[in-house]
């Protein structure tokens, strides 16, 4: 997956790799996985935790205007750019 | 214990005879029912009291038990522990300084998964706690109905399913949380947190260790405590932590991801996996309400049929004239003027009750024919608005244009109760995270919103004139648009950040509805009667002692000013106790015919941006304190004659407008 001659079998960051993106980055429709927080303000933080957006959680974008909005199962949530940028994810199929 | 909860004022004591006794405190997130909830297990006839005045918004009531009553406290929401604004800062305090109360959290029965980690966490409380998982028919509907009896077990505490529409699971909450059953000991930390939490809470449990983790997940409140009240224990701590996760941050995420694997392990065979969600009707709404194409439009036909033509037209005109002209002037008015006649033989005793600014005849008639139908259908429609997950999709539409102005698109709901009342909007500014977007929502409410008593006279006033509507309309736009961003331009501070959960689009609850609007009229009628009744008796003393005549003349420079004759002097010196109150008085005007279109639309763009009523100005300062609150009125009273001098000279330049 990471273009690598002897592919992934025996791979020690195998099943780990991801391309990291933001969940600013997403577009409407794109699902995604959280994998780890980088905002950099604690105030900022506390509001992505708030929200539930924590490491491991499944999300889908439903859409990027006037404001980022994302489900996670039964849950939709609204955010900005500014906060989403906090968000790494790597993109799901 | 001296006082159950130190939030509380003291009147409680009187709400509830056996106050010290017990309580049921309701917890849990934003938009899972709590309220109506709360509403259900207290019941219509009970005192219900708001004390938005003097704690923070925390509901009481009292459950009746058949033998005896409990106290039922219903909190604001809040996500977690780990507080963002003001309000949940409030919801956390009245749990951390409850202690022997018992805790119901209520849960959306669909999301277990982000209600449990706070369960974790009030489970290590060691406090009595019920675990309700509310809208449980919307679950079922969703196929993701939870074993509730497994989830008893494993948590070891009652799990009950609810319906607060429909009351459905009420008793057996109820019931529940009667019992009162306290969580088994083993609900501590995981490991390796636990070490890092323990040392700074010295061993203890219960809420010191719940304070010294939030204070070690860097919260802004408890952080700086820890580390002033024991500096020492507070260095080994966070060198520990930071050795490991670097900073608070990393500290924070790595405890809420861990809560939220045991949160998860914990609904392994709870939960059935969740079946493909159909696509509904309600997703395409929702689609319309949120893009800014349709969103707008849809916005404006929600304030033209809710606001204009229910609260305006039917409230303002027809109500306000049904109470006025009939249940007044024809039968309460005649008999209360012919007793005071028979009864009271000194004319300016006689002048108080029933005399132009009588107690009765201004007073009462004032507060009840032409403020209490106006603003109770404004409740009313705003009640709908909130019950049906309209208010967050607004939020979320109009936060590109409030971010211009300092704020966030959570700005919008104590913006939009300012329509409704300026007094009780100013309060909930609390649900806004920086003391920045409070001010900045403080001073926009006391200046450029009016509140539904004044929209509904204003209104009434200058609907002969649909042009006039129209310029008040623009002016009261733009001085909120400039005022708005030159504040936003002018405090310190870092641009606020829009984050909302979007509750799904529901059928608003007539029951939780009318509950509401009840609750909110009663809140406001408490609190304007008095003034209304103090402001009659104010305007009699002044009158009777000539007080009056020198305060009017004293404001007839600024009347003429603004290009308005001299006899609408006093309806600006009434706009000091409500700032309906001096609408009201343009409107004896305007049915007089003293005042023609222009001068009425520069009198009513004056007056609606003029010093806020006395009841706002006293919230205004407890909030923000008094240099704010001066400065805001110094700003107001400047703003309004300026605006109102500039709109009154171009419409005398521009001509056409007797």
């Amino acid at each position: 997956m990471c273009g690598t001659v002897a592919g992934c079998e025996g791979c020690p960051i195998a099943g780990d790799f991801y391309l990291p993106a933001t969940l600013a980055s997403l577009g409407a429709g794109e699902r995604a996985t959280v994998r780890r927080l980088a905002a950099p303000k604690g105030s900022d933080l506390r509001k992505l935790l708030a929200l539930g957006l924590l490491p491991g959680v499944e999300l889908e974008v439903e859409r990027r205007w006037p404001a980022m909005v994302v489900r996670m199962g039964f849950a939709t949530v609204a955010l900005d750019a500014g906060l989403a940028e906090g968000v790494v994810v790597s993109r799901q199929p | 214990m001296s006082q159950p909860i130190g939030l509380l004022p003291d009147e409680t004591a009187a709400v509830l005879p056996d106050a010290a006794a017990r309580r049921w405190l309701l917890v849990g997130a934003p938009n899972v029912g709590k309220s109506a909830l709360f509403g259900r297990l207290t019941g219509v006839y009970t005192t219900v009291s708001n004390y938005p005045g003097t704690s923070v918004e925390v509901t009481l009531g009292v459950h009746d038990l058949g033998e005896g009553t409990v106290g039922v406290v219903d909190t604001p929401g809040m996500y977690g522990l780990l507080a963002v604004s003001e309000e949940e800062r409030v919801a956390r305090r009245a749990i951390l300084e409850g202690s022997g109360q018992a805790l119901i959290q209520v849960a959306d029965a669909s999301h277990l998964d982000r209600a449990l980690p706070l369960t974790l966490q009030l489970l290590a409380l060691g406090r009595p706690l019920v675990l309700a998982c509310n809208l449980m028919d919307e679950a079922r509907r969703r196929g993701v109905a939870p074993d509730l009896a497994l989830l008893s077990e494993r948590l070891g505490v009652p799990v009950v399913g609810t319906v607060a529409t429909t009351g459905e699971g009420v008793a057996d909450l109820a019931a529940a949380a009667e019992r009162g059953a306290v969580p088994v000991d083993g609900w501590a930390l995981p490991q390796p947190f636990a070490d890092v939490v323990a040392l700074l809470a010295e061993g203890h449990g219960g809420v010191r260790l719940l304070d010294a983790e939030l204070a070690l997940c860097g919260d802004p409140e408890m952080e700086p405590a820890h580390a002033a009240a024991a500096p020492r224990l507070w260095m080994a701590a966070s060198s520990m932590r930071d050795a490991r996760w670097g900073v608070a941050d990393g500290f924070a995420v790595a405890l809420a991801t861990a809560r939220r694997r045991m949160a998860l392990a914990l609904l392994d065979g709870v939960v059935p996996p969740a079946p493909p969600e159909r696509r509904r009707r309600r997703a395409a709404l929702d689609r319309a309400l949120l893009s800014p194409w349709t969103g707008i439009p849809l916005v404006l036909a929600v304030l033209y049929v809710g606001f204009y033509r229910f609260v305006g037209t039917f409230g303002a005109g027809t109500l306000v004239g049904w109470v006025e002209r009939v249940v007044f002037d024809r039968w309460l008015t005649p008999p209360v003027t012919a007793v005071a006649r028979a009864v009271m033989p000194w004319a300016p005793l006689r002048d108080l009750l029933v005399g132009p600014y009588g107690l009765f005849t201004l007073g009462v008639r004032y507060a009840v024919a032409i403020v209490l139908p106006i603003v109770g259908t404004f409740f009313l429609v705003f009640a709908l608005l909130e019950d049906c997950g309209y208010l967050p999709r607004l939020a979320l539409l109009l936060d590109r244009g409030l971010k211009r102005m300092g704020l966030s698109g959570r700005a919008v709901i104590p913006l939009v109760l300012g329509f409704g009342c300026n007094t009780m909007a100013t309060l909930v500014t609390r649900t806004l995270e920086t003391r920045r977007e409070r001010v900045i929502v403080t001073l926009l409410l006391a200046l450029a919103i009016p509140c539904s008593a004044q929209l509904g006279v204003v209104l009434g006033i200058l609907s002969v004139y649909p042009a006039a509507v129209a310029v008040w309309v623009c002016v009261l736009l733009a001085v909120f648009v400039a005022v708005g961003a030159l504040a936003a331009s002018l405090l310190p501070g870092d641009p606020p950040s829009f984050y909302l959960e979007l509750p799904p689009l529901r059928m608003p609850g007539l029951r939780n509805v009318l509950l509401k609007t009840g609750t909110r009229v009663r809140w406001y009628f408490a609190e304007i009667l008095p003034l209304f009744l103090l402001a009659s008796v104010i305007l009699w003393a002044g009158e009777l002692t000539g007080a009056l005549r020198a305060a009017t003349h004293a404001i007839v420079p600024a009347v003429r000013l603004i290009g308005l004759p001299d006899a609408a002097a006093p309806a600006f010196l009434y706009g000091f106790f409500r700032r309906d109150f001096g609408a009201a008085g343009l409107y004896e005007m305007a049915r007089r015919g003293v005042l023609g279109p222009a001068a009425l639309t520069t009198a009513a763009v004056t007056i609606t941006l003029f010093v806020p009523c006395i009841a706002q100005f006293l919230v205004m300062r407890r909030e923000r304190g008094t240099a704010m609150a001066v400065t805001v009125l110094v700003v107001a009273t400047g703003v309004a004659f300026a605006t109102g001098g500039l709109v009154g000279w171009l419409l005398r330049a521009v001509g056409g407008w007797a």
